[in-house]
């Protein structure tokens, strides 16, 4: 048994296709077309192409629960799920100056730095740097 | 302030309160990252950090979650995968990256990726040709 996609519930495939790359700077993988408009999109990490792919899922679009679930987390600052970087606070830089919103700017928490920005289609994504 | 915010700082307050042992810790996490290829051992390392090896063990544990060894080992393994996706053979990356024999450093290799070195250099190598189109 191997872990190849995990999933983000996002509200707009085609603006989440655009943040996730032409912001965070992933690379689209898989772009199936499905049921409807949509698609079985998945992006990955430049320098990991071969590694664990994103599902950018419309799930919050289609299924009323996962939609209250989403707006959920989103409300309390919640992240739905972290991505690692080499410098928090480099990266942080990068995306203020794409326009990216931070709910929590670049904040020591013991053995790691971690930051939590908004991905523009319901989600908190949490940075973290190992200390 | 929000939920997530206001918990972190809890967190913080109970956990990470001894500012001394974090920086300790953080200093020999850094010192594993930047002599992972020399010979390293809880002596050398509670030498060069001036606290017993036994504590060093114990802290190290209760922040990364890890032995400083299991640590080192995740370490090694991590560039002696970017040594064989760069093609280099792998006797060469078990010395490159600090392992004192290919078959210790095979063994762990299996254990760990699930693939021997040599399996997992061919996979690349064959990624690497599909991505271009051959």
């Amino acid at each position: 048994m191997k872990v190849k996609v995990v999933s983000i519930p996002v509200q707009n495939q085609e603006r989440a296709l655009t943040f996730y790359t032409e912001i965070v700077g992933f690379v689209k993988k898989h772009d199936v077309p499905l049921s409807e408009n949509n698609r079985w999109l998945t992006v990955v990490a430049k320098e990991e192409q071969e590694g664990v792919e994103v599902l950018l899922e419309p799930s919050p679009e289609n299924f009323e629960p996962a939609k209250t679930y989403q707006k959920a987390l989103f409300d309390t600052g919640i992240p739905h799920t972290q991505f690692n970087v080499n410098d928090v606070q480099k990266e942080y830089e990068r995306l203020i100056n794409l326009g990216v919103t931070f709910s929590l700017k670049p904040t020591e928490m013991g053995t790691v730095k971690i930051a939590v920005f908004d991905d523009t289609c319901g989600n908190n994504i949490q940075l973290v740097e190992m200390l | 302030m929000n939920y997530y915010q206001t918990e972190i700082n809890r967190i913080r307050r109970i956990c990470y309160s001894n500012d001394k042992q974090l920086k300790t810790v953080i200093a020999i996490r850094n010192f594993i990252d930047n002599n992972f290829d020399q010979e390293l051992n809880l002596d050398i390392l509670s030498r060069t950090h001036f606290t017993s090896k036994y504590h060093l063990l114990r802290l190290f544990k209760r922040y990364y979650g890890l032995t400083p060894k299991q640590y080192l080992t995740i370490k090694r393994i991590d560039e002696s995968k970017k040594c064989l996706t760069k093609g280099m053979k792998v006797s060469d990356t078990c010395y490159r990256v600090g392992f004192g024999t290919p078959s210790s450093f095979s063994t762990l290799f299996k254990r760990k990726i699930g693939l021997s070195p040599t399996s997992f250099e061919k996979e690349q190598l064959s990624q690497c040709e599909s991505a271009a189109g051959l």
